[in-house]
């Protein structure tokens, strides 16, 4: 009842002219003008936002240091407090705060969204907020149910200085052979969330799957009986072809990036991680061409925390960090425009050395669906260790 | 010592401080320990927990999930706790006990490695040792022509080593300190009886140091079952799982539940085998050795091992503690993390930023972040290892007069248990213990107060046993004539228990510190302000993948708890000036 309530409410406050709101909410209290502020634009939250003074943000990326200090350049007066948590630490973080009678954050921005979706969002812990201004810019399915800042990559990963006519892989199903036998390498999914989503992902197409075995082998595929289509029988094979697990992803690039490497192995990595090649002195590059899909594009979103108490400066960052209207998004954005991740507003152009978006061959993954199906390619990983 | 004490018979015996205290100190621990773990506990008997239970217990999964992780957890358990004790125990017995050359220097070797961190000596490992499974540039074995098995490159061989190589200096700094306090006198008039060495050794030494050897036992035991960097970096690429890799890996990727039931049981496991070490002590008569005359050591002549063993010694240091730091070093040194000794620069520690190097980034002493976290970082180990160093005499004084009494012993228990809870779930738990306010207490939400409840809870273990370990040495006449001249508890405290256990208590005190200034990971749940910590900068570089600058960083750190165990040695021969004769 209460929910109808909220939502007719704010219905009306997108229906009434931007301007005669702005009038109101000043000499509203700040309860009253909560139901407004979604519909509000840059300029009408700055008031209420000097008011309130500062504004906690969450984030997954160590880079809200520099958005704090472009965010306090551009709006001085207000304070910015960015506090650098991974998104596992930030879901209990919030869970026992909220739970504890504690609403102390305002903003966060987190990946790890099958998580999010469950157990923030489905229990009211965190709503979502769709910046008007930008609201043109990206694309529906990455509006709700929260909002998506940029989309990052877990996907097949080469040596572009060992193979230099493109990727050695043109099928995910090349990585179960005998010739790439200990010669795949991933971050173990059962240590990082993002790998677990890359394998469910794969599980949730097991049509696609089923038909780029086919064309890998020339017969159709028979999967095993306690498994359920053909991304499954794929986990369970590339397992059984010593896919190799590491720790964290520095291990990963410097043994399939390394220049001077003969013959080295691929791996599932972040395309993002391409930009350090020259320092590093890797050869990182992506395989594209790959049958049926070569990896998974997720989300990064921008979120208001339930209750949060600095709701205009909250909002107020968020339209602050999708950035500005020119092509790299301005110093809102500068901070998270690096080739091989993408921003989800249209007017932000990708970096020309890599790989459009729409180019791409990665699947986005559907939170609410790698949410149901986690558990059970999870289970079904343990049983492969 | 619990014989003489009469059993309670009137009700205003409640009032006196010998009851009083135990009771103050049941109730710091029931809200530092046993609250967190009961919220463990309670959330692992919701819907989502019992499946849980029954997953991690008694399913298709039971086999990888618990009884292989189990194995695997228990042999680097006693594996570590075993190869400490020796290393540990012959290193402490050649610095205090013997005439060998140069014992200071050999002491603060032997207390380096566990200030670096162990994910450096697992590189450094690799560094060595790594072979073509992960391809890659090879290791410097294998660069020289000599292959390297599987087996010796990674899994449970090469963890066992690195954890020994890293947990063996708190094995030392514990059994150091129980070792400066066996007198001359008793060696003297054993010499004198005509006893032989190995008879001296397994008659009197040995006995007299046995609960610095179970303590040092339990907490290398603990360390090495609840660490996640080395098995993770070693052990995965041959699919070797611990139950801390296990457990990180559940909270991870969103099962929290199973997560704390591992936790769980991986308590029960440890409590069990503690409380088995327990009764080994608990069973035999303790000897106490100071007794506040003499306390001279005495020291052996080496005779012809002197050079050799002092030359095993320094090769166990170098090789423990100078390759890491080599490795570090040269890692903050290197542009390219491939190529640890090539073109070496010091951009990363004073060079000016805006150039091509590291993204234009700054070196650490030029970011102006670093200064305030250096003092945030001293100021949160001086204060955690203060009110932990007080806490764990109290609890540690309680447990050892009241020894073989159930107080003591569910004391003692509960003291351990903060070293395996997962610190996400410590963490989680503190918030919502102290989130809300509680009667006419604020919330300490966001405070730095919090932060401090917190660690001196989780470090804990570290100030009770290695307390402990002393003052069961220390003998309780002095106290008792003290108490009929009419010296309060806490002028007891002070003037007797305190500068006779001083050595053992700065001991845990240098512990816990080392721990507070290099561990991140209950520091970055609880801490809401921006000034940052070292750890939380050193965080920040790696997970942008500078690991030049946190590397420098954690050398910083290397050099902080360093200079703190230095002043902490200085500090123990002011107070114990009847030493230096």
């Amino acid at each position: 009842m209460l929910k109808l309530l909220r939502s007719a409410l704010l219905l009306t406050a997108v229906c009434l002219p931007a301007t005669a709101i702005a009038q109101d909410v000043t000499t509203m209290t700040p309860e009253e003008a909560l139901p407004y502020l979604d519909a509000m634009t840059a300029e009408e939250l700055l008031p209420l936002a000097l008011k309130e003074g500062q504004v906690t943000v969450f984030s997954l990326s160590s880079r809200i240091a520099r958005v704090e200090a472009a965010f306090e350049a551009a709006y001085p007066g207000i304070d910015l407090i960015g506090v650098d948590l991974s998104s596992v630490k930030q879901i209990a973080r919030i869970k026992a705060e909220q739970d504890a009678g504690v609403f102390a954050v305002d903003v966060l921005y987190l990946a790890d969204t099958p998580v999010v979706y469950s157990e923030l969002l489905a229990q009211g812990r965190i709503h979502n907020y769709l910046p008007p201004r930008v609201a043109a810019d990206i694309a529906d399915e990455l509006k709700s149910p929260l909002t998506a800042h940029r989309l990052s990559t877990k996907v097949l990963m080469y040596n572009e200085a060992a193979y230099p006519d493109g990727s050695p892989i043109s099928n995910l199903w090349q990585l179960t052979t005998p010739d790439w036998r200990g010669k795949v390498l991933m971050v173990d999914p059962g240590q990082r969330g993002e790998l677990l989503d890359l394998l469910t992902e794969i599980s949730l197409h097991p049509d696609e799957m089923a038909a780029a075995y086919e064309k890998q082998f020339g017969s159709p595929i028979a999967v095993d009986s306690d498994l359920q289509g053909a991304g499954e029988q794929f986990i369970r094979d590339l397992f059984e072809n010593d896919l190799i697990l590491v720790a964290n992803s520095d291990v990963l690039n410097e043994s399939v990036g390394d220049k001077a490497a003969t013959n080295p192995p691929v791996a599932f990595g972040t395309y993002s991680d391409r930009r350090d090649n020259e320092d590093e002195g890797w050869a990182l590059q992506v395989a594209n061409d790959v049958e049926p899909a070569n990896g998974i594009l997720f989300p990064a979103v921008l979120t208001l925390a339930n209750k949060a108490p600095n709701p205009a400066a909250a909002r107020l960052v968020i339209d602050f960090m999708f950035g500005d209207d020119s092509p790299t998004g301005g110093p809102g954005f500068a901070p998270f425009n690096v080739p091989g991740d993408y921003a989800t507003r249209s007017t932000i152009t990708d970096d020309p050395d890599s790989v459009p978006l729409a180019e791409l061959n990665a699947w986005t993954i559907n939170p609410a669906a790698i949410a149901a199906a986690r558990g059970r390619i999870a289970d079904l990983i343990i049983t492969l260790q | 010592m619990t014989s003489k004490s009469p059993t309670l018979a009137s009700g205003s015996r409640l009032f006196r401080s010998e009851t009083v205290t135990p009771l103050i100190l049941i109730a710091l621990v029931a809200v530092l320990v046993i609250a967190p773990l009961v919220k463990i506990v309670l959330a692992t008997l919701t819907p989502d927990g019992l499946a849980a239970w029954q997953a991690v217990l008694a399913s298709p999964l039971s086999q990888n999930l618990w009884w292989k992780p189990l194995a695997n957890t228990l042999i680097l358990g006693f594996g570590v706790a075993s190869g400490c004790l020796l290393l540990g125990g012959f290193l402490a017995w050649l610095v205090i006990l013997t005439d060998v050359p140069a014992p200071r220097f050999l002491g603060v070797l032997s207390t380096l490695p566990f200030m670096i961190p162990s994910f450096a000596a697992a590189l450094a490992w690799g560094t060595l040792f790594r072979n073509s499974r992960l391809g890659g540039s090879a290791g410097f074995f294998e660069v020289n022509g000599i292959a390297i098995p599987d087996w010796l490159a990674w899994g449970l061989v090469p963890t066992l080593i690195v954890l020994v190589a890293h947990y063996y200096s708190l094995a030392y700094t514990i059994i150091a300190a129980a070792l400066s306090s066996v007198g001359a006198d008793l060696i003297e008039s054993a010499q004198m009886a005509g006893a032989k060495r190995p008879r001296i050794f397994f008659g009197i030494i040995l006995p007299v140091v046995t609960p610095a050897l179970i303590a040092a036992a339990s907490l290398t035991f603990a360390g090495a079952v609840s660490n996640f960097a080395a098995p993770a970096l070693l052990g995965l690429p041959v699919r070797m799982q611990t139950l801390s890799t296990r457990l990180f890996g559940m909270i991870e990727t969103g099962s929290g539940e199973r997560g704390f039931v591992l936790a769980l049981l991986l308590i029960g496991v440890s409590a069990s085998f503690l409380f088995l070490a327990d009764r080994v002590v608990s069973g035999r008569k303790a000897f106490i050795t100071v007794t506040g005359k003499g306390g001279r050591t005495k020291r052996f002549a080496l005779g012809a091992w002197r050079w050799p063993l002092f030359a095993l010694a320094v090769l166990l240091g170098v090789g423990t503690t100078i390759v890491p730091v080599l490795v570090l070093a040269a890692s903050s040194l290197a542009p390219q993390s491939g190529a640890l000794f090539s073109n070496w620069t010091l951009h990363f520690w004073i060079g000016e930023g805006g150039g091509q190097m590291a993204q234009g980034q700054a070196g650490i002493f030029r970011n102006p972040v670093l200064i305030d976290a250096l003092w945030n970082t001293i100021k949160l180990g001086l204060t955690v290892a203060g009110i932990t160093m007080v806490l764990g005499l109290a609890l540690a004084h309680t447990i050892v007069r009241r020894k073989g009494t159930l107080l003591a012993n569910v004391l003692s228990q509960l003291a351990f248990m903060p070293l395996l809870i997962p610190s996400i779930a410590f963490a989680a738990a503190y918030i919502a213990l102290f989130g809300a306010p509680i009667g006419p207490f604020p919330s300490l939400y966001g405070t730095f107060a919090l932060l401090v409840i917190a660690a001196a809870a989780h470090n804990l273990p570290y100030a009770v046993q290695s307390g402990r370990s002393v003052l069961g040495q220390v003998s309780a006449d002095i106290e008792e004539s003290a108490k009929l001249t009419g010296a309060s508890a806490v002028r007891r405290m002070l003037v007797i228990v305190f500068p006779l256990a001083i050595r053992g208590l700065l001991a845990g005190a240098i512990l816990v510190f080392v721990k507070m200034v290099r561990d991140l990971s209950l520091v970055v749940l609880l801490f809401s302000a921006t000034s940052p910590v070292l750890s939380m900068v050193a965080y920040r570089y790696a997970s942008e993948g500078f690991m030049q600058f946190a590397n420098a960083i954690t050398l910083l750190i290397l050099v902080i708890c360093l200079a703190a165990s230095l002043v902490a040695q200085a500090l123990q021969s002011r107070v114990q000036k009847w030493k230096q004769s």
